[in-house]
């Protein structure tokens, strides 16, 4: 059995390790808030580029734009890992990469890029040719999109790859995070259609210089502007993810302590009890 | 006939500006457009420039101009919406930065030797940081 002073040790250690992850877990309370407000911000942006894009394909008939229209087949496919830049999230990470690697063992013909320090060590362990990496947690998350929308659809119109995914976390609850894969490039004519809000057709729209040209200014923009949500919401799903992890390494540690408690106590008791049993068994021997 | 219009001005991270307007005055990709209340249903890109509104607020009368980035400009029958990636007012603009955007952007246009799309991207660049210059110079100039 361990020693008293051992028990008191690690007893010691252990509450020190609580009280990181208490103070982890309050931080990560506020971050949620923080990464939540801002998703509520970019809303009104995104329903205003929907009713815009709606109008838009609405007015042209037949979009000959190349984000809509299927790449090079014989290119491999683009995917974008979307991951956090730390760890301390119980399976969160886990969970994304999981999901790259299936996609990566059933289909081997595939360009890596990555968004979050997480996703790109985990890419460049599993395949060969990463194209392109940023880190998520920057000062503006919009010029990391930029970049990434701009390299990804480069890529795509040059034929290098034949389409792009992405694969990030979807925020279901602060409980519930779940990887999703969808295509982001080409656009799908229905999808933008289906995330514009219920409005009506306005009639007829004025567009100048074209109705073309102006949707071809808006897709990079939709693109942009989807893989910035997607930022955020990786951000919020993290943050939820840290929390729960750390409000379980907490309770975990509160539990092992309250053991390790008891272990101590009655080792101690046992020790009092020996020097009590000595003592008296002595003073019986002085007594004869 | 009404004399204003619902005007909003949004960026990915906040509404710059909600409130009623007597004109918009934006930097369109062909060149500047004026948008008055009651203006047919319109949809134009807008090019990196400033971006100029007449507020009203009740009896009172503000301008306000702001240097944006691109974006889009949309009129409809009930109010107009502006979507740019960023917008700067004349406090937020830092002049020197600015400036050093300016020269490095130039610098790389003139580099970019015959890559349009590279060409291009500069001259966004360049129009931003100009446009950053021109708001701030005119508010300075009003200061005084």
């Amino acid at each position: 059995m361990a020693s008293v002073r051992d028990l008191r040790d690690r007893i010691r250690s252990l509450r020190n390790t609580q009280q990181i992850t208490k103070a982890m877990k309050q931080v990560a309370g506020a971050k949620i808030r923080r990464a939540e407000q801002l998703q509520a911000q970019s809303r009104p942006y995104a329903d205003a580029l929907a009713a815009m894009l709606q109008d838009l394909l609405a007015a042209v008939g037949s979009v000959n734009h190349p984000f809509m229209k299927p790449g090079n087949p014989e290119a491999p496919l683009g995917v974008i890992l979307l991951t956090s830049d730390k760890g301390l999230a119980g399976a969160f990470n886990a969970n994304l990469i999981r999901m790259a690697d299936l996609l990566q063992r059933a289909q081997p013909d595939v360009t890596w890029y990555a968004i979050g320090n997480k996703g790109r060590n985990a890419v460049k362990r599993f395949a060969q040719d990463t194209a392109a990496t940023w880190s998520l947690s920057t000062q503006d998350k919009l010029l990391t999109a930029q970049a990434c929308a701009q390299q990804v659809s480069d890529d795509f119109t040059n034929g290098k790859i034949r389409g792009v995914s992405l694969i990030s976390p979807k925020f279901v609850s602060t409980l519930v995070q779940r990887p999703q894969n969808r295509t982001i490039l080409p656009i799908a004519r229905e999808e933008t259609t289906a995330a514009a809000t219920s409005e009506k057709p306005r009639g007829a729209v004025e567009f100048e210089p074209s109705p073309e040209l102006v949707l071809s200014r808006l897709l990079p923009k939709y693109l942009e502007f989807t893989l910035y949500a997607a930022m955020l919401e990786t951000d919020a799903a993290f943050f939820a993810a840290q929390l729960v992890a750390m409000n379980n390494a907490t309770e975990n540690a509160k539990k092992m302590i309250d053991q390790l408690t008891i272990v101590m106590n009655n080792a101690r008791q046992a020790a009092i009890t020996t020097e009590i049993l000595e003592i008296v068994g002595g003073a019986e021997a002085l007594a004869k | 006939m009404a004399k204003t219009i619902p005007f909003a001005l949004i960026t990915p991270t906040a509404i710059v500006c909600d409130s009623e307007a007597e004109l918009v005055i934006a930097p369109g990709a062909e060149g500047e457009v004026g948008i008055l209340p009651q203006h047919a249903p319109y949809l134009t890109a807008l090019k990196p420039g400033v971006l100029r509104i007449n507020l009203v607020d009740g009896d009172t009368q503000r301008r306000l101009e702001l240097a944006t980035s691109s974006g889009f400009l949309q009129a409809l029958p009930n109010r107009v919406v502006v979507i740019v990636d960023a917008a700067f007012e004349p406090n937020q603009i830092d002049v020197d930065s600015a400036k050093a955007d300016l020269e490095a952007a130039t610098k790389r246009q003139q580099a970019a030797n015959g890559d349009l799309t590279l060409y291009h991207r500069e001259q966004e660049k360049i129009d931003f940081a100009q446009a950053k210059l021109t708001v701030a110079s005119h508010s300075s100039m009003l200061a005084n």
